[in-house]
């Protein structure tokens, strides 16, 4: 029997934020205790967790005991440039559940779009223990950094970034 | 025999007075310094010792009460429109689009529209931001803003980019990763801009980002040291040579 994939909801944290956290664990040598971390950052841990927690749904790290550390496609990211690094989480974000169900919703609707409220519905059907708005911030974010999602919030239109 | 490469900006002996209710204050004191073409510069200094009012007075913002400044060994008049400055807290306009606040930057500098779509697009696409053509800045976080800034600047293609403690409204990891992306931005031969004057209060930024760091000293601000910071990049901020840097700063400073 084929196992239902779990979907997990994303942190509604920056993109800079979590390039920030594998830039830094490159430079400290690729891991570190986590509670250090947040210590050297001067950042408070629930705040230094979130991060963390977004870049582990990316598969840039992984967080083994106490510890956070640099998974190989993070240290791909951090070498990459600038416009590699949006192509490569372009690929990833494809991997993760959460996109994927939005990104099959969208190609069902005509012209790959869909008014925000339409996604809001979707997501809370998807995640019905999340708050939407949330969930939906954080999709548009990586979206529009990966060119998957474009979103215009004058007509409140989400799309497919094509 | 190579050439030299060019003086770019020369601050030749300047001084900043500004008059306050209790009289005359002096900001800067005889202030030497320069850039060559190519050279990344970071001025450090703590709040108040005129680091903004410095950089302000190379794009011609602020004038100098004494001395004089030159640009590309002239002597500057006015708004200098070879420069372009990033500002700490982002500088963009609530109400356009992203693709609207760096073709603001442009209006002066280009006529045809369509040339101007054109050159905010390619910069765009430089700092990372494609796909935030039709994002307002409140839909964004502080890092993405700061690349917003960064895009209108270089849009400008101008040969020297000077930044106010652009890092300093951002989180510790959103800042990271931005000096990192700077960094490949000014490393890019193909770039326009590569010369660049940053202030910042931050020890470490300097050590980080600069080949040169100028020290300046607080009430007068006058020039307390030069450095030149002789550590390949990128440079490793628990590397023993990186903190030797920035003791001798500090030290400097204090």
């Amino acid at each position: 029997m084929k196992r239902k994939e779990a979907t997990s909801s994303l942190p509604d944290v920056g993109i800079s934020q979590v390039l920030g956290l594998v830039s830094h664990l490159s430079s400290v040598g690729g891991k570190e205790d986590i509670y250090r971390l947040a210590g050297e950052l001067s950042m408070e841990l629930g705040e230094t967790l979130k991060v963390i927690r977004a870049a582990e749904t990316l598969k840039l790290v992984n967080t083994p005991g106490g510890e956070v550390e640099m998974e190989p496609f993070g240290a791909k990211v951090v070498d990459a440039s600038i416009h590699e690094r949006k192509e490569l989480i372009f690929e990833q974000l494809q991997q993760i559940p959460l996109f994927k169900k939005i990104r099959e919703f969208l190609d069902e609707e005509d012209g790959h779009e869909a008014s925000k409220e339409m996604v809001l519905e979707k997501i809370a059907d998807i995640l019905p223990n999340e708050d939407a708005e949330h969930q939906f911030g954080a999709i548009v974010s990586w979206g529009r950094y990966a060119e998957l999602f474009g979103y215009n919030d004058d007509s409140e239109t989400f799309y497919l970034d094509q | 025999m190579t050439p030299q490469p060019e003086i770019i900006i020369d601050v030749e002996n300047v001084s900043k007075k500004f008059l306050l209710p209790q009289g005359e204050v002096t900001i800067l004191e005889d202030i030497q310094l320069q850039a060559q073409e190519g050279e990344f510069i970071v001025i450090v200094g703590p709040s108040g010792a005129g680091k903004s009012t410095l950089l302000r007075m190379m794009n011609g913002l602020v004038i100098p009460s004494a001395g004089r400044i030159l640009f590309r060994g002239k002597p500057t008049r006015g708004i200098n429109m070879e420069t372009a400055m990033v500002f700490q807290n982002f500088g963009l306009l609530p109400w356009l689009t992203v693709l609207q606040n760096v073709e603001l930057g442009l209006e002066n500098r280009v006529k045809e529209l369509d040339r101007r779509r054109e050159r905010a697009q390619k910069y765009i696409g430089k700092v990372g931001l494609d796909g935030y053509e039709e994002a307002y800045p409140r839909e964004l976080s502080g890092g993405m803003k700061q690349r917003v800034g960064l895009a209108r600047a270089l849009a400008v293609e101008p040969t020297l980019l000077l930044m106010d403690e652009p890092f300093s409204s951002l989180d510790v990891l959103s800042s990271i990763n931005l000096r990192n992306e700077l960094l490949d931005i000014w490393s890019d031969r193909d770039n326009v801009v590569n010369t660049v004057v940053l202030v910042t209060h931050i020890i470490e930024e300097a050590v980080e980002l600069a080949d040169r760091i100028v020290i300046l000293g607080s009430r007068p601000g006058r020039i307390a040291g030069n450095i030149r910071v002789n550590i390949p990049r990128p440079r490793q901020k628990r590397d023993p040579l990186f903190l030797e840097y920035v003791d001798e700063v500090f030290s400097l400073l204090a």
